[in-house]
């Protein structure tokens, strides 16, 4: 279970301080996924970077499984980054020197935990039989997000963190990307926290959560 | 296990990027290896000059320190050789000289030594085997040098004949400068083949005083122990070719350390997205350091490795230029093969070695004190970059204050190269920061209609931290080449006109075949000057006194540096107590003008008042001018110089007149032959500095035009949308050109300047405490001028060879950018 608890974070600004959440909390069980939505700006991609670990919250707690990440130092949040939760960009962020099989296998034997047949499963779930030798910039945007999906998915971590992973997508393969990413977050047991502007695209997930004025509210 | 599975993992990923831009890699690795190359090639040199200077002062006594003679020049026994060396005297050396007729009629001189007996090294070790047996020689066995040969029409295997009916053994051609234009043989069967029962004198190497006192004592009645005044009083000169070659290396190991820098840093720098994806995915900073760390030493290997090879072969290349600088300043054996040194080696992978890691050290610890996301920023940020410019502007000032720290307490040559460095390098770390200013300046400047003008001036800013480095490298090079041309244009003006001065005369001549009277009385002779010495040891430097006839023609035109004018006209006078100086005097034991020097002699403690300082370049002694008649006052058994300057009436023969005084061809020189030797040995000293200069400049352009690559390659999406834009490929040239062109152009401007001061304290300082000799400034436009279009060249040709490149793979940028992936 995904828990956040009076998580606060400001930025400071020339010579003003922007806060950006004040005292919010959520609660996202085992297996379930959740939508976080929230005008531009408002803070809702502080907040993934925050329980990822990218950046550090200012007050307020963020537990998971009964662990304290925010208690955690670098080493161990590398440690919970390469096996426990999975992160999928808007801009992919796939290594552009590696193929596609290589990238989609990164992750998974960082954290050796590569199961071949689970691996065999995705790569045809997510159509990339063909692609597996080419390089990143030779795919479409919708196809290297089923890369990112996949890489995040191969090691079968706990927690995947997506952030507006269907905002460089036209409406059509983004639809076939949720779909596919929420099927397979099921399949594996994973939690979701999925950011998006996009209430068609939220509607797929189990939950929704508006991020207004620094607090976090359920739809 | 499970470690270093993760960071062979780490390394495929990383050397992905290497795998994926061939051509990066490619003149990343060009620019490594050139660095480790040249430093390379000038260590094998130095290190053989060295070699050679040792193997010189101790072959056929060139540099012997002292000679034994027999008092009546009948020549020395062998049982009197053999008693001084079972006396434990091991660097005394036998050596025969014997001037011979060929049966055709041509006189021929020969010189025969044991090489066996040849003293060790200072270091108390024999050279290393293969050099002794390059040197050893079957007993009978004649080496003619190739210019000989041809005269003597002698050819590999044929026996001269002598016109005493022997023959000589069978010739082998095999040109050792050092035996000048004779033949060598061994000593055992030079004695035979020509009948000899004694040998022409002994050469001893490296006697001290208390040594030269004992082993006086040891001789027999018959002989005399004597310096070696026919010392080559160029053989300064070789000290000078070494400063350089040091300077040289110091130069290309900054130039190499730049380019080891950029190098790595490119590679990090572009492969910063991938560094900040694998952090995304929990590899921790210790993890991919230790990816970068083997990755760095693989690097440093193949650089080192390549570097050593292509180093050695542009040693062998250059060698023959210092090789006959040597021959000519030293009279030098040189091998023409060099020798890899383990030294050389160690210091080239530690050099690599050093400039990856320090390149890598600064990237690596700014990520492990930012977060991944500051990381993203860093990217693009420009008040990052504003950053950097700080950092390199304390660390600029720092270097500087260093440096001027240092400046009044120098006093070693070392400690000067290390301000001079400190200086280089200070100025090479406010160069981005003085480029930054200027682009600002310049956009600040243009009217708001020149819009074009001025975006292509903010373009240097997406440019610069991308250049910079390589500009430093530039820079410094730059600097290097202005500098070291103001020098050396400087001394050969001041060595052309110093030789002018001071070989006046028509022809010198030796004297120990001339009947000295005969030639004085000739009525072709018009004057002549003949000169006392007297050698002694003060401040513990050898030191000269010359006792000059003040009237000769020589003397009336002195290379005066500094002088007391009524103390200069009593000396001139042949007052007594009043005493001339060299440069080196004046400057390396410290004494001004109007001091008085002592000395101990024969006559007791004297005084000599100086009343001026002479030029005196190439000397390595201290040296004096009194008045000839002063000298044989102190001195009562100085002995005249072994030759005499002479002047002779416009319509004589010097030749028949020489002859007719007893005097052997090869014992006299023309003033202009001598003046004409002097300068080509002064060319080819510097035709390796030449050469290195050009080089280093090479090395630099290839940086620049590495990094130009780099930085093309990682902007072409941004080319791509600003074609997509509809800029025009002129419009685009010249946004890309034009603040390249302002940064290479004030890099350029900033080294004239520097390469000026660098050359002043070179001239004025640096030479002075090595040498002991001050020259004026010649200071030219043209050395500057012709750097300029080289380094337009080497721009123009990066920037081909980059945009040709950029070209080529636009239209796939275009067509990413477009969408289309097909």
């Amino acid at each position: 279970m995904l828990e956040l608890s009076h998580l606060s974070k400001s930025y400071q600004q020339s010579d003003s301080s922007v806060i950006v959440l004040r005292d919010a909390n959520l609660s996202l069980n085992q297996g379930r996924s959740a939508a976080l939505l929230g005008e531009s700006g408002c803070g809702k991609s502080t907040l993934l970077h925050l329980i990822a670990g990218l950046d550090r919250p200012d007050k307020g707690e963020i537990n998971f499984q009964n662990e304290n990440w925010t208690k955690f130092n670098e080493k161990q949040w590398n440690q919970v980054r390469r096996s426990q939760l999975s992160l999928i960009f808007q801009q992919f962020h796939l290594i552009p020197t590696l193929s596609i099989l290589d990238n989609l296998e990164l992750q998974a034997r960082l954290c050796q935990r590569l199961d071949m047949d689970f691996r065999d499963h995705l790569i045809n779930r997510l159509g990339l039989n063909d692609l597996l030798k080419r390089l990143p910039q030779q795919l479409s945007g919708g196809q290297q997000q089923r890369v990112a999906i996949g890489r995040a998915l191969l090691h079968q971590p706990s927690l995947i963190l997506a952030d507006e992973p269907t905002g460089n997508l036209d409406e059509n393969n983004s639809k076939t990307v949720i779909k596919l990413l929420v099927s397979l977050v099921k399949d594996a047991g994973s939690s979701l926290l999925m950011v998006t502007h996009s209430s068609s695209m939220a509607a797929h997930l189990d939950e929704q959560w508006y991020l207004r004025y620094g607090q976090l509210e359920p739809a | 296990m499970e470690d270093l599975k993760r960071i062979g993992l780490l390394f495929m990923v990383m050397e992905s990027h290497y795998r994926r831009h061939p051509l990066q890699a490619l003149f990343l690795f060009i620019g490594l290896v050139t660095g480790v190359t040249l430093w390379v090639a000038i260590q094998f040199i130095n290190e053989h000059a060295r070699a050679s200077y040792l193997e010189a002062d101790q072959f056929l006594g060139a540099q012997a320190t002292h000679w034994i003679k027999s008092k009546d020049d009948t020549g020395i026994i062998l049982k009197d050789y053999i008693k001084l060396r079972r006396n434990g005297y091991r660097q005394i050396y036998p050596v025969l000289e014997v001037r011979l007729t060929s049966a055709d009629q041509q006189p021929v001189n020969l010189i025969a030594t044991d090489l066996l007996a040849l003293p060790p090294i200072d270091r108390g070790e024999y050279r290393d085997t293969n050099n002794w047996q390059s040197l050893t020689q079957f007993p009978f066995q004649a080496w003619y040098p190739a210019s000989l040969a041809k005269r003597l029409n002698i050819s590999t295997g044929k026996q001269l004949s002598l016109s005493s009916g022997i023959s000589l053994p069978p010739a082998l051609i095999q040109t050792r400068k050092q035996q000048g234009e004779r033949i060598f043989m061994d000593i055992g069967a030079a004695m035979t083949v020509l009948n000899r029962t004694s040998v022409s004198y002994l050469a001893v190497a490296g006697l001290s005083d208390e040594d030269a006192i004992s082993l006086s004592r040891l001789l027999p009645s018959n002989l005399k122990l004597m310096t070696n005044e026919q010392v080559l009083d160029l053989s300064e000169l070789t000290q000078s070719l070494h400063t350089h070659l040091n300077a040289m290396s110091l130069l290309s190991f900054a130039v190499g350390f730049f380019i080891v820098f950029n190098a790595v840093h490119f590679s990090l720098r572009i492969r910063t997205q991938t560094l900040t994806i694998l952090q995304e995915i929990g590899v921790s900073v210790r993890s991919i350091t230790l990816a970068i760390a083997v990755e760095t030493l693989l690097l440093s290997l193949l650089g080192t490795g390549f570097g050593l090879i292509l180093g050695y072969a542009l040693g062998q290349a250059l060698l023959p230029v210092v090789a006959s600088t040597l021959q000519n300043l030293y009279g030098a054996v040189l091998d023409h093969h060099l020798i890899l040194q383990p030294i050389v080696i160690f210091k080239a992978w530690s050099l690599t070695l050093l400039g990856l890691v320090l390149a890598l050290a600064w990237p690596l610890w700014s990520r492990t004190r930012q977060t991944i996301l500051k990381q993203r920023e860093l990217i693009v940020e420009k008040s990052e970059d504003r950053k950097i410019l700080k950092r390199f502007t304390l660390i600029a000032f720092g270097l500087a204050i260093l440096a001027m720290l240092m400046y009044p307490s120098l006093s070693t040559v070392t400690q000067w190269f290390v301000m001079l460095a400190l200086m280089l390098f200070s100025a090479a770390f406010i160069l981005p920061v003085l480029l930054a200013l200027s682009l600002s300046a310049l956009q600040a400047l243009l009217p708001e209609k020149s819009w074009r003008l001025r975006w292509a001036l903010s373009d240097g800013w997406a440019q610069l931290p991308g250049i910079r480095i390589a500009l430093m490298a530039l820079l410094l090079t730059l600097t290097a080449n202005v500098g070291v041309d103001t020098l050396v244009g400087s001394f050969r003006i001041a060595l052309t006109d110093y030789l002018q001065q001071r070989m006046s005369a028509d022809v010198y001549v030796q004297t120990k075949n001339l009947n000295l009277q005969k030639l004085l009385q000739s009525p072709g002779l018009e004057n002549h000057h003949l000169r006392y010495l007297v050698t002694f040891r003060w401040k513990k430097r050898k030191t000269l006194i010359r006792g000059m006839n003040t009237q000769a023609p020589d003397m009336l035109v002195l290379p005066i540096a500094e002088s007391d004018p009524e103390g200069l006209e009593s000396w001139y006078g042949n007052t007594d107590g009043v005493i001339l100086a060299n440069e080196q005097a004046q400057h390396l034991s410290g004494i001004k003008l109007g001091d008085h020097v002592e000395f101990d002699t024969p006559t007791g403690l004297h005084s000599f008042k100086v009343v001026g300082f002479y030029y005196d370049y190439g000397n390595s002694t201290y040296e004096f001018y009194l008045p000839f008649d002063r000298v044989k006052q102190y001195w009562p058994k100085a002995e005249l110089q072994p030759h005499i300057a002479v002047w002779l009436k416009e319509e004589v023969d010097p030749e028949s007149i020489l002859l007719d005084a007893g005097a052997q061809p090869g014992d006299w020189l023309y003033s202009n032959d001598i003046l004409q030797v002097s300068l080509s040995i002064f060319n080819r000293t510097f035709a390796i500095t030449a050469a290195m200069n050009v080089l280093t400049l090479a090395v630099a352009g290839i940086a620049l035009f590495a990094s130009l690559l780099a930085i093309h390659q990682q902007r072409l999406p941004e080319y791509a949308h600003w074609r997509s834009m509809g800029l025009k490929q002129r419009e685009w040239l010249g946004l890309i050109v034009l603040p390249l062109g302002v940064c290479v152009l004030i890099t350029w401007g900033l080294s004239i300047p520097l390469g000026s001061l660098m050359s002043i304290l070179m001239i004025e300082d640096l030479n002075v405490i090595s040498f002991g000799w001050t020259m004026p400034i010649e200071w030219r436009w043209e050395p500057a001028a012709h750097l300029l279009i080289i380094t337009t060249g080497i721009v123009i040709l990066t920037l081909v060879i980059s945009l040709t490149q950029v070209r080529f793979r636009l239209p796939q940028a275009l067509k990413q950018l477009g969408g289309d992936n097909g």
